[in-house]
């Protein structure tokens, strides 16, 4: 049977490659779409490791950027006086009511603004976000503590900087050996310069500075404190305020902090609105294209049932003759049907060693296996079900035609 | 004979509707895409008000600044462009701006969000806003670092609802300013015009902005024509090699003074450092998405035409009897494709109007005025030409090669 409805694929190869060609276009369209929607699904789904809710970040701006080109001589008393502004700052920020805690960090969840560093550790580059906060980020962002401790004033007087890393990251790096007390970076940066150590003193379960949508990357959070001199660099501030708080505590606060900086500029936003506009400017492109892959898809399924209707009418001779021979409608039916699935199976066997190929190549790369594999299964389920969906019209079609009328065709 | 052709196509259209209707559905979408791609592309790029002077504008945007291991990269800082960019031959006029920055602001216990630009007096002479009330500040302003600004519409009706607003004060990140002017909005995606709020460089909370070589500003620099631009490229370079450099870490800029269309290629392509201007990469990059995004579609009316043609194997049969050669029949075909794909092209461009109201309606970009206009329709027309070309040649080969006797006999093959 299948051998038989090769042949007759064969003998209309002509037709049938183009067809071919576009299910298998189609394929590496849905698939691509597929991917990401999986992708995104999945991401939304992994705990995020930190609670948005009622924190705000004050963004601190109009300080002179770091490498601005301006004489480097002054940048020690620059950075003195930054800094014990800040400590300032986080005084005044203190004396509201409203506000349970206040932390200085940068980066901050859903924002542009990344760090990551790589290194080379026993011949294996290892590759991880970051982000400097001081010791209230605890309490400001609601983070777990799985192993070890927190970073605090204990490590004031303990060399290199403390630092909390997430569980994948202790995965990735230390295996199943205790990370507590080990140091991350051992020697130095991918471009050869040394690293001063940071010193691992605690794991957290999670930490998606990118949001929900995002990928979970290894990351790890470094103690800041202000009284340092490198800590003057460190961009927002995040309180997190009594519920119920709003635009009028951000005046009153954008207000008092403007009276005691009035050189420097003071954004108030809260994580929930960043999120907001963080994860919309996310998933408007996805939305985009994926309307217009549904679109290319309900092109592609008509066009196809086209085809098809076409192809039975112009073979009604043969149907005709198939019938009269004592073919069942059902026989014609599955001969039709038959027919479309050889062609798909072709284009998806091509498809789908095109898109293994792939994550081989290293060409996509961020993409879990699971994810793949689950994307690879709907995505080839699709297209089997659009296709014999298209082909089941055209096939009742052939099997109305009565072998009288059929043959009586010429 | 272009006329029967025509007539012909536009029978064969008609003989079977179904067939039509999914060919048509297929086209228009395609076009669709295509059109509302076209006139987002022309809302970023394409001369409007108020820069009607684009043609002779050429700005820096981004800076490469290098040295040993360090390497700064970003918008142009004010002493650089101060110090350096004024008065090369050719210029007509150098503006310096910053780049616009969101800020806020609390009337009457609300929120509002505004983006805010310091510029100079000669951005309002480079770029012609419409102003609504009051005028631009001067040049005395900016020297006496007046505290004035100059506003857009949305601005005004936010902070002073419907009444005018030029002589009140409005308070916007922390500083109170007198209100100059009202102007029209302007879209965010126009980048170098937009913002909310203009104010006067100089007005700025501390001065630290005059020593910058890196920084967060951008030039604008009005050429007498379009013919001084290599002139006035080959200038700046050359200052940019006589700089000065406070800060030992670094001894080297690239900056170059081009059209918009070629700093944005550059951002694309994130070509770090590149003294040239590479604004084909750019235009070669969406040709080859326009056509990527065709593949599928040129397939599907592919394999639509082919099986109608194969449906037409009498007339062609007839046609080659009577000495009609294969080329005839390929014009004949591929005109009669062509006329196809552009009755798609224009339901497409009536449709993709709908579809530009709807994404100026939804804010998804603020002050977006995405419209259809005549080059945009020429565009459209190219397009479906194109399309329709690239969908025909292949049936058309396919009918040519029909052979007259077998099609005569009704063959299908």
């Amino acid at each position: 049977m299948i051998r038989h409805l090769l042949r007759l694929a064969w003998n209309r190869k002509g037709a049938n490659l183009l067809v071919t060609a576009e299910i298998f276009v189609s394929f590496l369209v849905l698939f691509a779409v597929v991917a990401l929607g999986v992708y995104y699904v999945d991401n939304y789904s992994q705990p995020l490791g930190f609670s948005y809710q009622n924190v705000w970040r004050i963004a601190i701006e109009g300080r002179p950027l770091r490498g601005d080109g301006r004489a480097s001589g002054d940048d020690d008393a620059v950075r003195a006086a930054a800094g014990s502004r800040m400590r300032e700052l986080v005084a005044t920020l203190g004396e509201f009511s409203e506000i349970v805690s206040v932390a200085a960090a940068d980066p901050v969840p859903y924002t542009d603004s990344r760090r990551s560093s790589s290194y080379e550790r026993q011949g294996r580059n290892v590759r991880y976000r970051e982000l400097e906060a001081t010791d209230s980020f605890l309490d400001v962002m609601g983070l777990t503590i799985t192993r070890g401790r927190w970073f605090g004033r204990e490590d004031d007087a303990l060399p290199g900087s403390a630092a909390v890393i997430t569980e994948r990251l202790a995965r990735e790096v230390f295996g199943d050996a205790d990370p507590l007390g080990q140091n991350l970076a051992e020697e130095t940066d991918s471009e050869g310069r040394p690293i001063p150590p940071i010193r691992v003193v605690g794991v957290i379960s999670e930490f998606r500075q990118d949001g929900e949508y995002a990928g979970s990357e290894g990351f790890v959070v470094t103690r800041a404190r202000l009284e340092d001199p490198e800590a003057s660099g460190i961009g927002n501030f995040l309180v997190k305020v009594r519920p119920g708080a709003g635009a009028d505590l951000e005046a009153r606060m954008a207000a008092r902090l403007q009276s005691v900086a009035p050189d420097w500029s003071f954004k108030v936003e809260s994580l929930a609105a960043l999120r907001d506009s963080q994860n919309g400017l996310r998933l408007a492109p996805v939305l985009a294209v994926g309307t217009i892959a549904a679109f290319l898809l309900l092109m592609v399924a008509l066009g196809l049932t086209g085809v098809l209707w076409q192809s039975v009418t112009q073979r009604t001779k043969e149907i005709g003759l198939r019938r009269a021979k004592g073919a069942s409608a059902r026989g014609i039916h599955v001969q039709i049907l038959g027919e479309v699935l050889v062609m798909t199976t072709m284009a998806l066997l091509l498809g789908v060693i095109v898109v293994v190929q792939l994550p081989l190549l290293s060409l996509v790369t961020g993409l879990s296996a699971p994810v793949y594999a689950a994307s690879l299964a709907i995505s080839v389920v699709s297209i089997y079900v659009l296709t014999v969906a298209c082909g089941y019209y055209p096939s009742r079609l052939a099997t109305r035609l009565t072998p009288a009328e059929a043959l009586h065709y010429e | 004979m272009l006329q029967s052709y025509l007539r012909l196509a536009i029978k064969v259209l008609f003989r079977r509707k179904v067939f039509t209707a999914i060919s048509l559905f297929g086209i228009g979408f395609t076009l669709l895409v295509l059109t509302v791609a076209v006139a987002v592309l022309d809302h970023v790029f394409a001369p409007r008000p108020p820069e009607v002077r684009q043609d002779r504008t050429l700005l820096v945007v981004f800076i490469d600044m290098t040295g040993g291991r360090s390497h700064s990269r970003g918008p142009g800082g004010y002493a650089l462009f101060d110090r350096y960019a004024r008065g090369i031959p050719g210029v007509e006029r150098l503006s310096i701006a910053t780049l616009p920055w969101g800020a806020y602001s609390y009337p009457g216990g609300r929120r509002v969000k505004s983006y805010l630009r310091r510029t100079d007096a000669d951005f309002w002479r480079i770029l012609s806003f419409d102003f609504l009330e009051g005028a631009p500040f001067s040049d005395q302003d900016v020297e006496a670092a007046s505290p004035v600004a100059v506003i857009n519409e949305t601005t005004r009706r936010r902070f002073f609802g419907d009444e005018n607003a030029v002589g009140r004060d409005i308070e916007v990140d922390g500083q109170h300013f007198r209100v100059a002017g009202v102007v029209r909005d302007v879209p965010m995606l126009r980048i170098v015009p937009f913002a909310d709020v203009w104010v006067p460089m100089t007005a700025a909370k501390s001065d630290a902005y005059r020593s910058q070589l890196r920084g967060e500003c951008i030039a604008l620099l009005l050429a007498r024509d379009r013919s001084s631009f290599s002139a006035i490229q080959d200038e700046f370079r050359s200052r940019m090699t006589r700089v000065e450099f406070p800060d030992s870490r670094f001894d080297k800029i690239v900056a170059v003074p081009e059209t918009f269309f070629a700093s944005v290629s550059r951002e694309f392509f994130g070509s770090r450092g590149d003294p040239e201007s590479h604004p084909g990469r750019l235009t070669a990059l969406l040709v080859t998405l326009a056509l990527l995004f065709m593949l599928l579609p040129t397939l599907n009316l592919v394999n639509l035409n082919v099986s109608r043609i194969l449906e037409r194997a009498p007339e062609i049969g007839v046609r080659k009897a009577f000495g009609a050669s294969s080329l005839t029949l390929v014009g004949q075909f591929i005109v009669e494709n062509v006329v196809l794909t552009l009755v798609g092209g224009l339901l497409a461009f009536g449709a993709s109007s709908f579809v530009l109201r709807a994404l100026n309606a939804s804010g998804l970009v603020p002050y977006a005025q995405f419209q259809l206009n005549p080059r945009i329709f020429v565009y459209g027309l190219v397009l479906a030409a194109v399309f329709g070309v690239l969908s025909g040649v292949y049936p058309a080969w396919r009918m040519s090669r029909l052979n007259p006797v077998q099609a005569l006999k009704g063959a299908t093959r």
